[in-house]
């Protein structure tokens, strides 16, 4: 079913009640003017009709011979018509009318010596009928008045009526428009400071409204968007003790770990088996909190002013060469697509796929960087066991090993490697998922919306 | 030959770790446990660079860092565990020339310091390169803006000395990261943005407008030669 809008639908109800209290006022204006007219019009017919049967009786009574002309003269205009009757005779005279179509009724009740009025139409002409007794001749008198002038005047009333209706049921329906847009105009800037305040600026607030009406909305959304704020600083402030604490421990242990390692060699046996197990697993847990404080970062909206033009092979090609190792070839597509991006988050997110290839695969077999569709799209392909299809989304889930379940050794890093790619790949707007190398292996595709140049 | 490292951390076992680590990588680590201390210290004997915490009890390491700034070019590379933009660019603001992020590895450490007193110059005896009224003589380590001479840092000058020697050509961010700050792995945009615009403060005629060393949008800085 379609829906309409508010303001729509506050513009009908306004268009139709104005169209109905237009239509009822309309209605009445119609009937109270129409009736008057029509009395006046049989009214001033009637005493015209008799004042004209007067004559005409005068004249059957002194029994002149200028009945005709008489009768002729009373016809006063082309469209009216004199009818006498008398017995065995019907003198007409004006517009020619077959007496037979006249209502029988009406002649019926001149005849009878009852005067009377009706309105006809006959041949297409709107006429007033006044039927008035003939006493002395035992007949009647019937004149024909054309309303013609009359019923033009009924047709402009009833048309200008019905026009001021439908206009003034357009009127309603604009009015309504314009007043509920102007009633909804606070609501469009609610609408503005709540999705400023959804898109990261939680200092958009509505302003001090005058309008007793809208206070209480403006106040309590704006108490509301106070307490978002207050709540997300000191989250950010939570998480910067928590980065705080957590990393200060932490350094003294890598540091610690550190001295320790050099010296294995002076601690044998089990101590020293134990003693490598700690330093190994240390370095581990370092990694792990660093890529979990990252990950959980509240304030990342902040970094988000450091975004500059980047060619996506250079940077490929820079993180390569700063790994050690032997140093796989780009396979770049030219000219190089360029992004717009977070130099530090996108170097981490090749530097954690190639991490990814060297922990579970033996390392990365091919690296591409192409431009296809307006994306900037980087391929790591591996040469492992390559990633069951039913494993393909988790494997980018935290902390979620289920994939490389079976090749866990020694060091399998933090768990968060990939989550950190598709968390940093999703703010640059792109995408990151896994498919089958053809061939055998695993490919990892990163896309990224290109920069316009 | 031994570096003597100043460190400066209230934390008193990231003191003690850091300090065994780093005299596993030959140096010879002092340690201060506050700001106050750090400034006696620094005023007593002289070191070759300065391992600062931010976040200390009473005098905090941005006005430590001010006011070793104040004095002269001494080495300084602050530490810090808040990984805020705001934090680390405060930190290179008021002088630092490098900054790492707990936790921090000796090994890791080590390398940057090397890095960052590494012999400065390079160029030949008597070599002068001059860009307009810019006058550096990278064998001496001046450098003279009409006339007059212009204090750099270590750093300042080694960027300075990396832009003027490739002779007009860009130099990429990456490119600087690695000759002026010895990074080996991911560059830190905000490094060398602030160090670019201290240097820009101390050397161009409106900094607001540089004229002399030019942002290349995509690509990296260059002198501009025409000067």
């Amino acid at each position: 079913m379609l829906r309409l809008t508010l303001r729509w639908r506050v513009a009908m109800v306004l268009g139709l009640g104005s169209l109905l209290l237009t239509s009822t006022l309309a209605i009445a204006i119609w009937n109270l003017a129409s009736g008057y007219m029509l009395r006046q019009r049989e009214q001033s017919g009637v005493r015209q009709a008799e004042v004209n049967a007067r004559l005409v009786a005068e004249s059957l009574r002194t029994g002149s011979g200028g009945l005709n002309e008489l009768l002729t003269g009373l016809a006063t205009s082309q469209d009216s018509t004199v009818l006498l009757f008398r017995p065995g005779q019907v003198l007409t005279s004006g517009r020619q009318v077959d007496p037979t179509r006249l209502p029988p009724r009406l002649l019926e009740l001149g005849r009878r010596g009852v005067p009377a009025a009706q309105r006809l139409i006959v041949d297409g002409v709107p006429v007033l009928a006044v039927t008035l007794p003939m006493s002395s001749a035992g007949g009647a008198y019937v004149e024909l008045a054309p309303m013609v002038q009359l019923d033009r005047t009924f047709r402009f009333l009833s048309g200008l009526l019905v026009a001021c209706a439908v206009v003034s049921g357009l009127l309603g329906v604009a009015l309504g428009f314009w007043a509920s847009r102007r009633a909804l105009r606070p609501l469009t800037e609610l609408t503005n400071a709540a999705s400023r305040i959804a898109g990261g600026d939680l200092r958009a607030r509505l302003p001090a409204q005058a309008d007793p009406d809208l206070t209480p909305l403006a106040t309590t959304f704006n108490v509301t968007a106070d307490a978002l704020e207050q709540r997300v600083i000191k989250d950010a402030r939570f998480a910067g003790d928590v980065s705080h604490e957590l990393r200060s421990p932490l350094t003294t242990m890598v540091n610690a770990a550190a001295v320790l390692h050099r010296r294995r060699a002076e601690v044998p046996g089990t101590a020293g088996k134990a003693l490598e197990l700690l330093t190994s697993e240390i370095d581990r847990f370092a990694r792990m909190v660093v890529d979990l404080l990252e990950i959980s970062r509240t304030d990342q909206r902040a970094d988000d002013t450091t975004l500059e033009p980047i060619d996506l092979a250079v940077l490929v090609e820079n993180v390569i060469a700063a790994r050690p190792g032997r140093a796989v070839a780009v396979e770049a597509d030219a000219p190089a697509p360029q992004v717009l991006g977070d130099r530090r988050r996108l170097d981490r997110v090749v530097a954690n796929l190639l991490d990814n290839a060297d922990r579970h695969a033996g390392g990365a077999v091919r690296v591409a960087v192409l431009s296809r569709r307006g994306m900037a799209r980087l391929e790591v392909d591996d040469g492992g066991p390559g990633v069951p299809a039913a494993l393909r989304d988790r494997i980018f889930d935290r902390f979620d090993r289920g994939a490389r379940a079976g090749s866990r050794g020694g060091d399998t890093g933090s768990g968060l490697g990939l989550a950190l790619v598709a968390q940093h790949v999703q703010r640059h707007g792109g995408t990151a998922r896994v498919e089958q190398r053809p061939g055998g292996g695993a490919r990892f595709i990163v896309e990224i919306p290109e920069a316009d140049r | 030959m031994d570096y003597s490292v100043l460190l400066v951390e209230d934390d008193e076992h990231i003191r003690l770790a850091l300090g065994l680590a780093l005299g596993d990588e030959g140096f010879a680590v002092s340690d201060a446990v506050s700001g106050e201390d750090a400034l006696r210290m620094l005023g007593q004997s002289a070191f070759d660079v300065v391992l600062l915490d931010l976040v200390l009890p009473g005098v905090d390491g941005l006005e430590v860092c001010q006011t070793l700034r104040a004095r002269g070019d001494l080495p300084i590379i602050i530490v810090t565990a808040r990984t805020d933009t705001a934090d680390v660019i405060a930190g290179l603001e008021a002088g630092a020339d490098d900054y790492v992020t707990k936790p921090l590895v000796a090994g890791e450490l080590a390398a940057r310091i090397r890095a960052l007193l590494r012999r400065r110059g390079g160029g030949r005896q008597d070599e002068v390169l001059r860009f307009g009224g810019l006058e550096i003589r990278p064998d001496v380590g001046t450098v003279h803006q009409s006339g007059q001479e212009v204090h750099l840092t270590r750093t300042e000058f080694r960027l300075l000395v990396e832009l003027a020697s490739a002779a007009g050509r860009i130099v990429t961010r990456e490119q600087l990261l690695q000759r002026v700050w010895g990074y080996d792995y991911f560059g830190d945009t905000r490094l060398l943005d602030v160090h670019i615009r201290r240097l820009r403060r101390k050397v161009e005629p409106d900094p607001d407008d540089p004229t002399l060393v030019v942002t290349v949008r995509g690509a990296g800085y260059r002198i501009d030669p025409d000067r």
